[in-house]
């Protein structure tokens, strides 16, 4: 039975983790019409970053206390490299998907080469500070503290993104212009702005991520693209551009990886591949999907 | 007369919204069919029965005997009905030549060679040349669609769809978008080319109501999901309460 | 393009092609097999993409097949044949995409790119976990085998690279590309053109879409194949990072560099990316960057690739020569 929890935990954990990349990449294909497939770079930017922003904090005296908030800070600086990079996406918003691809492909690219100049080739870990925030529960069942605050983060993150999309003015902006963006730029909302600020809070979404969950996971050179296939294969499960798509994608997603890490090791990464591809073909409209292919 | 095309008794639904509600019409041979309506009348569901695009939720659709309900666009072109649509459907990379070939190919059921030179076989090149000539396109055999004026690009559009050598063909408000001057003109192409073209019946689908009278032998007047009038032209313009609720108060241009 | 055009710019290439490797160091001469392997495998890629509108992200994953399969049938079952293993291997592929293919054509766009790279990687995660059948990150050995029947048994690999099997992979460029040629110029070449230029009204033009989608996607994976097998005796080996997804990448650029809008482009375009690459990994080993930054530069600024910039240049002289 704790065996159980613990997998069922873990599963939440990941599915958390899932979420914040994913809703950051509803977020700019619902506004935007782009699918990012640079997310799962931002994801491991944020990752290495995360780390050596700790090495470097702690070296200065940072109390192991903060490494959450240490944590989430990195991700939110590194998510300032938004700006430069939505405006390099510029010239092929109007153009043929194929372009689009083409083109965060070339990114994802030449993102693995900075990490590899930056950070080396090897991976990279934090080493267990996190557990200064405790363990809860006794004997076989025992979960960290930080996964709880990381699952609590993400679910504080999607009660606020929804708040924000549903109650805000500026949310409301943000859904009319992903509704009908002629109209909104009749209107004089001013839509380049509007699609920098989405694609920084996507990528910040991405990068935060990757900067939470290097204590409970090393940061390689392959995360990148395997997380591209993880987050796609939420947001199929999910339905493209739905917000509680991402949710229930990302829970399905990291339940079904738990699960398969402990039934079957070996099958983890193909589990994946195998659950993108299995959707695809029983739901191509994902669970609350507007848009078949 | 047997009907080409023919409904009975359909109806459609969508959740609780009825669409179409016992429509029994058919398009005969020979004839020119109008189907009127304001808008929200059904007109667009019922041309995708009679496209076999949608299935009907009650009642029968048929095409030459036999039923043709949610067949699809490609089935339905190779059983011999064609379609245009409103909007104007190019392909833009391709040629006037190679998109009136594309529904030759379709025709002479050549899609499977994969090996034999397009631009050898007679038999396509002789069919591309006739139908570019009947729709006066003959010296814009290598233009590329993306340039072509307005006015060709609805000419391309109707003439690939009559190179299929339908039986009957769906004409979807062609007319639209094409000056006031022109509309006669265009109509007489149109109606002529597919006469030429062996098209054994016209359905048209129209808000403009000179060409209607014009050129229908039968209008079909749908209201609210349901037949209002199937009757001749003349005899259809000849009653006002027919035509305010087909068209409203105002009498059309 | 007309057909005598063509022909000059086909005779051009195979004429300094087959030069070569009287006139270049023997290092050049092997370095060009690999381009032989891309330029076959690109033309089934492109039928795919260019023509087809079809953007693959795992077409890898059948030059994988390709040299696992030779490594198999030579290694494994000792047959000693290229031109057995050729065609054995290629109708396994044509075979193996099938299924691949079903699936896959069902979606357009990002869904299509994303499956075949879903699909990319699984292979690739299947012959890394399954190392007591596929040898895992040690690949499998792809023996030395017979071209037309003879052994070559006096010459060393590098000589054997360089003279004999270079021009037989030459002419194997030449029979895929009059192959690849005649099926985009027959009528099911046209129909899948409709396709990629408007699937809509292609439907009620009597096209049948999926069909005709799904026998281009298993076209280009024979193609692959055939580039596969030889990629894996060329290094000798089949490993698994011939299937990984930055090699499908790779392919994806080498399309993009040369212009796929125009037949000969990927074929240029897989020159170019070998040269190029041979350059680049001497200066440096962060060359996937600047590969990167080469093709966000051709997306934004030359869409076209090379060949649109020829053609490019061509019209704008055209024009000039016009009074």
């Amino acid at each position: 039975m704790s065996a159980f929890a613990n997998i069922l935990l873990g599963g939440v954990f990941h599915a958390a983790v899932l979420f914040l990349v994913a809703a950051g990449l509803q977020l700019v294909f619902g506004v935007q019409k782009i699918v990012n497939l640079a997310c799962g770079s931002f994801y491991a930017l944020g990752a290495y970053f995360g780390i050596t922003f700790i090495g470097y904090a702690t070296a200065f005296g940072l109390s192991p206390w903060l490494l959450l908030p240490g944590l989430l800070l990195a991700g939110l600086l590194l998510g300032f490299i938004g700006p430069p990079i939505e405006r390099l996406l510029r010239p092929v918003y109007g153009r043929d998907e194929s372009f689009q691809l083409l083109l965060t492909f070339a990114l994802v690219l030449m993102f693995q080469d900075v990490i590899r100049f930056i950070w080396g080739s090897n991976p990279r870990s934090l080493d267990s500070t996190y557990l200064i925030y405790g363990k809860l529960g006794t004997g076989d069942f025992s979960v960290p503290v930080y996964n709880l605050l990381v699952i609590a983060a993400a679910i504080a993150a999607a009660g606020s993104l929804g708040a924000f999309l549903q109650r805000t003015n500026y949310g409301r902006l943000l859904r009319a212009t992903a509704e009908n963006r002629a109209m909104a730029e009749a209107l004089g909302v001013d839509v380049r702005r509007i699609y920098s600020v989405v694609f920084t809070v996507g990528a910040m979404l991405g990068t935060v991520a990757g900067a939470l969950i290097v204590p409970t996971a090393a940061a390689s050179l392959d995360m990148a693209i395997e997380f591209v296939i993880e987050a796609f294969a939420v947001v199929v499960i999910g339905g493209l551009g739905s917000m509680r798509g991402a949710l229930a994608g990302a829970l399905i997603v990291g339940m079904i990886r738990a699960f398969s890490i402990v039934l079957y090791p070996e099958l983890e990464v193909l589990a994946t591949y195998a659950i993108v591809i299995g959707v695809l073909l029983l739901r191509p409209a994902g669970l609350f999907g507007k848009q078949p292919a | 007369m047997t009907a080409l095309i023919e409904t009975r008794h359909v109806s459609k639904a969508y959740g609780t919204f009825r669409a179409l509600e016992d429509v029994s019409i058919g398009v005969h041979e020979h004839e020119v069919l109008s189907i009127v309506g304001p808008n929200g009348a059904g007109k667009t569901t019922l041309v995708n029965l009679l496209t076999g695009l949608t299935v009907p939720s009650a009642g029968e659709v048929f095409f030459m005997g036999r039923s043709i309900a949610g067949i699809g666009p490609t089935e339905l072109a190779d059983r011999g009905v064609a379609r245009t649509f409103q909007l104007i459907q190019i392909f833009p990379k391709l040629t006037v030549g190679e998109t009136i070939a594309t529904a030759v190919i379709s025709r002479q059921r050549k899609r499977w060679r994969m090996l034999s030179r397009l631009a050898n076989d007679d038999a396509i090149e002789s069919r591309v040349r006739a139908v570019a000539q009947a729709f006066g396109l003959a010296d814009r055999l290598a233009a590329r669609s993306e340039t072509l004026s307005q006015g060709e690009k609805k000419l391309i559009d109707v003439a690939s769809a009559l190179a299929l050598e339908p039986q009957v063909i769906l004409l979807d408000e062609p007319t639209s978008g094409v000056s006031t001057a022109d509309k006669h003109r265009i109509m007489r192409t149109l109606i002529a080319a597919a006469r030429q073209a062996g098209v054994k019946a016209i359905l048209l689908v129209e808000h403009d109501m000179d060409l209607v009278a014009a050129y229908s032998d039968r209008v079909i007047a749908l209201a609210e999901g349901r037949v209002l009038a199937n009757l001749p032209p003349t005899a259809f313009f000849a009653d006002p309460t027919l035509i305010e609720t087909v068209v409203g108060k105002r009498r059309t241009r | 393009m007309k057909v005598s055009a063509a022909a000059l710019v086909a005779g051009i290439g195979i004429g300094a092609l087959a030069l070569l490797p009287a006139l270049a160091p023997p290092y050049y001469a092997s370095l060009m097999i690999p381009f032989f392997a891309y330029a076959i495998a690109l033309l089934g890629f492109n039928l795919l993409f260019g023509y087809g509108g079809l953007l693959s992200f795992g077409h890898a994953m059948f030059l994988g097949f390709g040299a696992y399969g030779a490594a198999v049938m030579s290694g494994v079952l000792g047959v000693r044949h290229f031109e057995a293993v050729l065609v054995v291997v290629t109708l396994a592929a044509i075979v193996a995409a099938l299924p691949i293919g079903f699936f896959c054509v069902r979606y357009v766009g990002i869904f299509f790119g994303m499956l075949t790279l879903a699909f990319g990687m699984l292979f690739h995660s299947f012959l890394f976990k399954f190392y007591h059948l596929t040898g895992g990150d040690s690949g499998m050995r792809v023996p030395r085998m017979k071209l037309v029947g003879l052994e070559f048994a006096p010459y060393n690999k590098i000589e054997l690279l360089a003279g004999p099997f270079y021009y037989y992979c030459l002419a194997l460029l030449v029979i895929a590309g009059l192959v690849m040629w005649r099926i985009v110029h027959s009528p099911f070449g046209l129909h899948l053109q409709a396709i990629r230029d408007n699937a809509q009204k292609a439907e009620y033009l009597g096209v049948h879409v999926r069909s005709m989608r799904l026998a281009a996607f298993v076209i280009s994976a024979g193609f692959g194949a055939v580039g596969g097998v030889i990629l894996g005796f060329r290094i000798g080996l089949a490993d698994p990072e011939l299937v990984y997804w930055t090699h499908s990448g790779h392919l994806v650029f080498m399309a993009v560099l040369g212009g796929f809008s125009n037949f000969f482009g990927p074929i240029v375009g897989a020159l170019a990316f070998t040269l190029l690459q041979d350059q680049l990994q001497s200066l440096t080993q962060y060359w996937r960057f600047i590969m990167g930054a080469i093709l966000a530069v051709l997306v934004i600024g030359f869409p076209n690739g090379i060949a649109g910039i020829v053609t490019d240049l061509r019209d704008q002289s055209a024009r000039k020569n016009v009074p």
